[in-house]
């Protein structure tokens, strides 16, 4: 890879098929690291599932705002060609050099003319309807405010009077000559991720989906709770338009092969889906509204998912049943639901009616993806999912071809995130390595001087869709914005960050010369960045722009009082443009990106993700605590699956070792941390002799893993019959003889998790058992093997296994928290009691063997020690606190810094890869970049003012500010942290923190209480 | 420096209780090093005031200036063009400061707002020790750079009194004895002979007492 | 006389508190609307004149809220703040306005239930003590 310049081959790019969640993020993170995309949908927008969903678990957060600016991220076009209405026709060549044909439908509708306007959407409203059914949708769909692109587009079919439509366009921008286009694209990868249908459960006629209205599936009741949805955020049963008292979910339908055509495998998301809708539900309607959930098994393995169980169950009382209900039915003459169902500790068969049933529909891949997947070469499983490399879960059997989300296996939203980075990751590496093109100077929007204008300032008021509006009445707020001194217009903006708001606002920016913006709306936390940006494109400084929260700091939060929250919103308002009026424009500082990057663990996790970043050509440095290389992944012996783990450890340790450009560091001990993103400086100890040295790195990487648990629980370490699932692994495989003696085996499920201690679910643990329990009917046909458990939760392909080792014979018998097993030592061998819930009784088993399922707990001591070092977020059990647990999985909250691997939470091995590889890219959008900008929140000095009196020296955290040769104090912007320590200590009031100045903290402090002293 | 420490608000609102509209100056010397009246320390003064006068049932008018240095005239003339909206004038500056203005505006009341405590060093931020007490005739010479005038309780000139224990002085534990500091240091020095040195009895006519002193360079001044 | 609704400045630290107030949001707890956030890099940065002139304004109460002890984003703007949060709560006993109205809050990013808590408990405690002195008499 000598190439010097930059090489215009056609096959430098990478092609992402699926414009949902998770391949807007493979593209974003590619093309974020110089690479180049093209990013294919057949829909007419981007956003793919994710766009219907009302609010996320398990924060409740409505994502959509935390999404869209990812789905208009305006900067990032010029590595991204985005085709919506595009299918891949045929594929042919190899990995490097792959040749697509794309097909793209006609739109009817000029992208470069369309304003999305809405004209033609308000004339000619209700053509068609939209499956799921609930939902409308006119010739010229655009499903929600922030859709990307930007514009409508037509059903030309359905449409009757094509001229008064053409008419209709202030824009000129419909065209009814519209028509297919077919191109080539040459790439060297490509990433497939078209998500997965759902489960259509019209055929099961005793669940009346198809005749019963009020009988819905998880994403239409989302679509009704929604706020952009078709009843406006209002629930009502879709048959009479009443408010249901009564709604019930059933569980896995279409999952775990229940029904006649559903899949064999377990959905993985639904469980946590409807427990979201039934929090969502409650939290609206409190005692109004009962919820039920019929289930199997609640599967909620995920990180702090537990912790949403029990709220369900204890903060908001859901209701739980564990049932498969038998029948939904409607009476003669009545407008509620009968549903029939029996218990498993009762013989009697309930009815209870309900007023709305939702299905968990699971999901499924769709004969759109499977003929992709078999366009591509592609091989499915018997599940028509891709078949992947079993610890490496987004390499497909065809060489370059990567897939993510759930079109590989389903999941939820965390994991479709990771699988998207880790696909990225891959397909990057397959790219033509080359260097960088000179950035072209980009013709930015020449700047206004403002320094002689009097403050103009514009206030911007967002419904955001109910999550204001809904509370409050906006345009109360813009007459009283209007009258705020210096405020020259105010307007409601309906959703402030759509592409149509921005448009709007930066268009009123440049018509009436405003020279300060206010946007009132949410968080200058997730937002900031985007309107400073539309300022810049507006021709004003970017720091001119102030946001008043009102959507968290009022509607959300008050949103029971609305008269409180109206009252405190205009409050923010005025704040807001008080500090605006005195805003000054600003210069961001930068800094030389230093692109070693430190990785600490050396287990999986961190080899993998050493080894992918290594590869790229980035310097290394790995940092493991132990003495040796592989973490917890040593003791392992197989996966569920089969594959070798010690083989795959083996083969990462020899590479990693050999690799020129990793440096690995052995009884690493971390000690002292400084810098900032880009340019760190860690103190390390380590070897033998403990010698410390200071690395300069970049980006920092944590994948400092778990610890097997191990509690004093069922004679564990008391009886040499106990084992934990771990060392039952490896005594199967070290003593087969012994293990064929064997006559009884128990396994007892979640111990020590899911308990008062630790709460949370261990994840890995059934699957251990399963895998444990096929092994020893491997080598013991004959041995009786009881598994006790709570809830199964063998998500994903993981069901397979359990239900081939229910068909085998394996015993599952459920235990209560309340009456937990116990056990007795009986010689060599212990008694094992538990009350069986079926037959009503308690029963012993003499077992030669107790394995137990104790799962993992964070590493409490490593975990605690760098967190404060580093400064990072834990949870409340110790693992690492990621950044938003939907969107940025992998991404901590300090930027630069990373986790990844059961440093993160517990998984299993193909799943800390995935991360790994997910971090990687993640790594690697940083690590592109030639500067780090360091923004304008620095310390500056006015040195008429400066006594040099030495304070702020003294008070830095950081030692930046000296007394220079002129005699005053003098703060590096590059080094500045931007603090404001030194400003509030300053005795002569002579330093100044930029976008935080004291006349600006103090306009605050005056407008609030304007109104209080008139 | 000129250290010095802000008077208790009680004190500070006697003064003012007749006045309307206070000139409240800070200076940008000593005081604002030792945080005791520069911006910063009039900002907070000004709106303690203002509070402490409102409960009191009167609402006062508080300007607020700080000059570069309130102990020449040239930067007091600075408060020309603000005098004659002030009913009183408080001072943050030490007692030089607080003369200077209240010479330069005869017809105002002037009020100091700090207690000028002492000259003093920094030992360490926000903590000032007391170094000098400008005697006009400066011994360090003889005592190891360690001031006997300043920082021994009894100003003893030739070695501790019987009170010194383990290098503490007698009226506090928080005070070295200054003679011991002074013989650690000679000592260090190698320079113990000093120590036999007699220093004769203090001829305090330069220390002030034969009245206020003045320096006149003759070459400068006109 | 009406019932008496406190205004509380509270100046919240971006990288803690500020982000504890964004997750009460996003988890819909309800808090007292008396609570106006200003948000500050660090609760480092506030400076005794801002709370003073808080008050002078006509507060009733103010609170600094920095991250977790040992947590600051900025080694240890939090201590700061915590030390400058006792000198101004003597400064007010001086004044004669009453220094429980002044407090120094801990928490981290994660804790939206906490900031919620905090801003619930504070409101009680200040609707308890009343008006702020300075305000009874400003509207005198």
């Amino acid at each position: 890879m000598q190439n010097s310049n930059t090489i215009e081959t056609q096959n430098n790019k990478v092609l992402v098929v699926g414009g949902g969640l998770g391949g807007i993020r493979t593209a974003l993170d590619l093309a974020e690291a110089d690479k180049d995309v093209v990013l294919v949908d057949k829909d007419f927008t981007i956003g793919g599932l994710m766009t219907q969903l009302d609010r996320t678990f398990p924060t409740n957060n409505c994502d959509l705002c935390t999404i869209a600016p990812h789905l208009s991220e305006s900067n990032r076009q010029e590595h991204i060609e985005l085709m919506t209405m595009t299918s891949v026709e045929n594929v042919a060549g190899e990995k490097g050099n792959f040749s697509v044909t794309l097909k793209t439908k006609p739109r009817f509708i000029n992208l470069d003319k369309c304003t999305a306007c809405g004209e033609c959407f308000k004339q000619f409203p209700e053509f068609v309807r939209f499956s799921p059914g609930l939902d409308h949708r006119a010739p010229t769909c655009m499903r929600y405010p922030q859709a990307t692109p930007q514009a409508f587009s037509i059903d030309l079919d359905k449409c009757t009077d094509v001229k008064a439509l053409v008419d209709v366009c202030p824009a000129g921008a419909i065209n009814p000559d519209d028509m297919p286009i077919i191109r080539e694209i040459k790439c060297a990868a490509i990433v497939l991720s078209p998500g997965a249908s759902l489960f259509d459960p019209t055929p099961l006629d005793y669940l009346g989906y198809a005749t019963l209205p009020d009988v819905v599936t998880s994403l239409e009741y989302e679509r009704i709770l929604s706020a952009s949805g078709p009843t406006s955020g209002k629930l009502v049963c879709p048959s009479n338009g009443r408010q249901p008292k009564k709604v019930a979910w059933i569980q896995c339908i279409g999952s775990r092969g229940l029904q006649k055509g559903a899949g064999a495998y377990c959905s993985n998301a639904c469980c946590m889906f409807a427990l979201k809708e039934a929090i969502v539900t409650k939290e609206r309607f409190q005692e109004d509204i009962e919820t039920t959930i019929f289930y199997m098994d609640m599967r909620t393995f995920g990180k702090d998912y537990e912790l949403y169980l029990n709220r369900a169950i204890n903060e908001y009382g859901v209701r739980f049943l564990r049932s498969r209900p038998h029948s939904i039915l409607q009476k003669d003459g009545e407008d509620d639901l009968t549903m029939t169902y029996t218990m498993d500790d009762s013989t009697k068969q309930f009815e209870e009616k309900f007023d709305m049933v939702v299905l968990s529909t699971g999901f499924k891949t769709s004969d759109e993806s499977r003929l992709l997947a078999a366009k591509m070469g592609v091989e499915l499983n018997s599940d028509f999912f891709p078949v992947t490399v079993g610890l490496n879960p987004v390499v497909t059997s065809k060489p370059g071809v990567y897939v993510a989300g759930t079109f590989e296996s389903p999941k939820d939203i965390p994991e479709t995130m990771v699988q998207a980075s880790a696909a990225a990751c891959m397909a990057g590496a397959d790219l033509p390595k080359y260097d960088k093109k000179p950035a072209e100077e980009s013709e930015g929007v020449r700047e206004r001087d403002i320094s002689l204008e009097e403050p103009k300032v514009g206030v911007f008021i967002c419904d955001c869709g109910e999550n204001i509006g809904g509370v409050i009445d906006v345009e109360k707020l813009v007459e009283h914005a209007a009258k705020l001194p210096y405020v020259a217009i105010a307007k409601a903006e309906g959703h402030g960050c759509s592409r149509l708001s921005m448009a709007n606002i930066r268009q009123t920016i440049e018509e009436e010369q405003l020279n300060r913006v206010v946007i009132g709306g949410c968080s200058p936390r997730t937002h900031l960045t985007k309107f400073q940006d539309l300022l810049g494109k507006a021709g004003l400084n970017k720091y001119l722009v102030e946001i008043a929260n009102i959507r968290d700091q009022a509607t959300w939060v008050h949103s029971g009082k609305p008269d409180e929250a109206t009252a405190k919103a205009k409050d923010l308002i005025k704040m807001a443009v008080g500090s605006a009026v005195k805003a000054q424009p600003l210069t961001d500082q930068s800094l030389p990106m230093n692109k070693n990057v430190l990785v600490v663990g050396g287990g999986v996790t961190g080899m993998t993700t050493a080894l992918q970043l290594a590869e790229q050509g980035f310097q290394i440095y790995l940092a493991e605590k132990s003495d040796k290389l592989g973490g917890l992944a040593k003791q392992l012996i197989k996966t569920l699956e089969g594959d070798d783990v010690q083989a795959f450890v083996g083969d990462l340790i020899t590479k990693v070792q050999n690799h020129p450009k990793i440096q690995i560091f052995t009884r690493a001990m971390i000690v002292d941390h400084s810098g900032m993103p880009g340019m760190f400086k860690t103190g390390m100890q380590s070897g033998p002799q403990m010698f410390y040295r200071q690395l300069e790195h970049g980006v920092t990487i944590l994948a400092t893993g778990a610890l097997s648990n191990r509690p004093a629980l069922y004679l564990l370490d008391q009886s040499a019959a106990v084992r934990t699932q771990l060392e039952t692994q490896k005594y199967i495989h070290d003593n087969p003889q012994a293990v064929k003696n064997w006559e009884n085996v128990v396994m007892i499920q979640c111990v020590g998790s899911r308990t008062a201690e630790n709460p949370n679910c261990s994840r890995i643990c059934c699957q251990n058992a399963i895998k444990n329990a096929l092994a020893i009917l491997e080598i013991n046909p004959e041995v009786r093997i009881f598994v006790l458990y709570r809830d199964m939760r063998t998500y994903g392909f993981q069901e397979e296994y359990y239900q081939k080792a229910r068909s085998k014979g394996v015993i599952f018998v459920r235990y209560d928290v309340d009456s937990p097993p116990s056990v007795k030592a009986a010689g060599a061998q212990v008694d094992v009691t538990y009350f069986d819930v079926i037959l009503g009784m308690k029963i012993t088993v003499t077992a030669d063997n107790l394995s137990l399922s104790t799962g993992m707990i964070a590493d409490i001591d490593s975990t605690e020690e760098l967190a404060m070092i580093f400064k990072l977020p834990r949870t409340n059990d110790g693992y690492f606190l990621e950044d938003h647990v939907k969107l940025r999985p992998v991404d901590m909250s300090v930027p630069g810094f990373f986790v990844a691997g059961t440093a993160h939470s517990p998984k299993l091995i193909r799943e800390s890869v995935t991360q790994a590889n997910a971090v990687a890219a993640r790594a690697q959008t940083m690590l592109a970049r030639e500067i780090i900008n360091l923004g304008a929140a620095s310390a500056r000095v006015d040195s008429n003012l400066c006594a040099a009196c030495l304070i702020c020296v003294r008070a830095c955290p950081f030692d930046v500010p000296f007394i220079n040769a002129d005699g005053y104090s003098e703060i590096d912007p590059a080094k500045c942290h931007g603090c404001g320590v030194c400003v509030a200590e300053c005795p002569a009031k002579a330093i100044q923190l930029m976008q935080f100045e004291d006349d600006r903290i103090l306009a605050q402090v005056e407008q609030l209480f304007e109104r209080i002293n008139a | 420096m000129i250290t010095a420490e802000r008077k208790p608000l009680e004190e500070l609102i006697e003064y003012i209780k007749p006045f309307k509209r206070i000139l409240l100056l800070g200076c940008n010397e000593c005081v604002t090093v030792c945080a005791a009246g520069g911006r910063k320390e009039v900002g907070l003064l000004a709106s303690g005031l203002q509070m402490a006068m409102l409960k009191n049932g009167s609402n006062i008018e508080i300007r607020q200036h700080t000059l570069e240095r309130q102990c020449d005239p040239e930067y007091v003339e600075e408060l020309v063009p603000m005098i004659d909206s002030a009913d009183a004038v408080m001072s943050m500056a030490c007692g030089c400061g607080v003369q200077q203005v209240a010479m330069r505006f005869k017809d105002k009341p002037v009020f100091p707002a700090v207690n000028t405590t002492f000259m003093g060093a920094s030992e360490r931020q926000g903590v000032w020790a007391e170094r000098c007490q400008g005697c006009g005739n400066c011994l360090l010479g003889l005592t190891g750079g360690i001031c006997p005038i300043a920082r021994c309780a009894k100003q003893l000139m030739n070695g501790p009194c019987g009170g010194s224990t383990g290098g503490k002085c007698e009226i506090s534990n928080d005070v070295d004895c200054a003679w011991q500091l002074i013989w650690d240091r000679l000592k260090a020095l190698g320079l113990q002979d000093r120590y036999l040195d007699i220093i004769p009895a203090k001829d305090w006519r330069s220390g002030g007492g034969s009245g206020p002193r003045k320096i006149i360079r003759e070459d400068l001044a006109e | 006389m009406e019932k008496f609704e406190p205004v509380i400045v509270a100046f919240c630290c971006h990288y803690c508190a500020y982000t504890a107030a964004d997750m009460a949001g996003s988890l819909r707890l309800p808090y007292p609307s008396n609570i106006k956030i200003i948000r500050v890099p660090c609760s480092g940065k506030v400076d005794a004149q801002h709370i003073v002139t808080a008050f002078e304004k006509g507060a009733d109460g103010v609170f600094v809220a920095g991250c977790l002890e040992g947590d600051c984003h900025f080694k240890s703007g939090n201590a700061r703040a915590a030390r400058r949060v006792e000198f101004v709560k003597k400064y007010l006993e001086e004044i004669g306005i009453e220094s429980e109205r002044l407090e120094m809050v801990n928490m981290s990013a994660g804790m939206g239930h906490r900031f919620a808590q905090v801003a619930t408990e504070i409101t009680q405690k200040i609707r308890n003590l009343g008006p702020s002195p300075v305000r009874t008499t400003m509207a005198q």
